[in-house]
């Protein structure tokens, strides 16, 4: 199944999050996340992605996962962190 | 001596040539083939250009951009949709490393944002920075800008409205809620101002141009020298327009 959320970071950006997933185990398939963030360096938004799939979703899987990319890759984000990032991958399984 | 930099006004382009120009300057100054460079310019015909991380399908109506002959572009920097019509656009590139730009992000979105408000003090404008990304006149947004940061280089472009229609711009870009459509635009109209408005006259893109000149020359201490874009910069700058920006694998890509 695919949803789709829209928040706005408290004092940051619109994040747009559509999220594919697997309505039997809550594992995601793909996601995409858009909005008019900033990330350092860009591309690694596609890497961010790719790490997320198979990923549950799950508040403390997700924010695990998603800070570990973050340090890995030394990604630096402006108006959206990794807690803006889960609660808009949770606001699409509600 | 002042430190000279090179002062680059390249007229109106499309938006595939404006961004490509751009790409091309930050990869012969991250080879140390030019000076730091501030470049003025503008859009021919009128243009959305969005953020890189941003939709296309989520944030412009192709079709009314086709309708009214307004081009669409991904920027390589983060941010939201602009749409440039009547605006001078600026872009700086130079080295992450030098003294001029401090290393955190935000702060050299500040200080690049400084040199903007030094040129609208030059029109007789008093504006403020509003962090992340925005010049607000009187709380009201005048200027966006974006940064990316590429092979120890820094690019920051960014927009002064000269005159708004938000009318027109609502009309090509896309909102979350088609109910809240007329708000959204009244709030909009609320929000954002421009030179021409504040000062209440028609002002010419060349005064614009060389108030900001004068604006960053204050802030970095520094001589603006005209140039113009080295044949390398050019050769690149097409490569990048025909391979990159007007592709609809690039434009699309998210």
């Amino acid at each position: 199944m695919r949803s789709q959320s829209v928040y706005k970071v408290p004092q940051g950006k619109l994040l747009k999050i559509s999220v594919e997933y697997n309505k039997r185990n809550n594992v995601i398939k793909n996601i995409w996340i858009t909005g008019d963030f900033f990330a350092y360096p860009e591309e690694t938004i596609e890497l961010i992605e790719k790490k997320l799939r198979n990923t549950v979703i799950d508040q403390e899987q997700l924010l695990e996962k998603i800070r570990s990319v973050i340090t890995e890759y030394h990604i630096q984000f402006i108006g959206v962190d990794a807690e803006g990032l889960t609660k808009g991958i949770l606001m699409c399984k509600l | 001596m002042k430190e000279q930099w090179r002062l680059l006004q390249t007229g109106f382009n499309t938006a595939f040539s404006n961004m490509a120009i751009d790409r091309a300057i930050l990869v012969a100054n991250s080879q140390g083939k030019v000076p730091p460079t501030v470049r003025f310019y503008g859009w021919n015909p009128p243009a959305i250009s969005i953020g890189y991380f941003q939709s296309v399908a989520e944030e412009i109506d192709v079709n009314a951009c086709k309708k009214l002959g307004v081009d669409y572009v991904r920027r390589i920097t983060g941010g939201g949709a602009v749409f440039h019509d009547k605006e001078v656009t600026y872009s700086i590139v130079i080295p992450e490393t030098h003294p001029a730009i401090p290393k955190n992000i935000l702060k050299s979105y500040g200080r690049i944002c400084n040199a903007l408000l030094q040129g609208l003090k030059q029109l007789g404008i008093q504006g403020t920075y509003a962090p992340i990304n925005d010049i607000l006149v009187d709380g009201k947004k005048i200027s966006g800008n974006a940064q990316t940061r590429k092979v120890n280089t820094v690019l920051q472009h960014g927009t002064i409205l000269l005159d708004v229609d938000v009318d027109t711009m609502f009309s090509l870009l896309k909102v979350p809620n088609e109910k809240i459509k007329d708000k959204l635009i009244r709030d909009v109209k609320q929000r954002v101002t421009s030179i021409e408005h504040i000062v209440g006259k028609k002002i010419h893109f060349e005064k614009v141009e060389a108030a900001l000149k004068l604006g960053f020359e204050e802030e970095f201490d520094i001589k603006l020298i005209q140039g113009i874009l080295t044949k390398e910069e050019k050769t690149l700058a097409i490569q990048f327009e025909k391979k990159c920006f007007s592709t609809t694998q690039w434009n699309h890509r998210r």
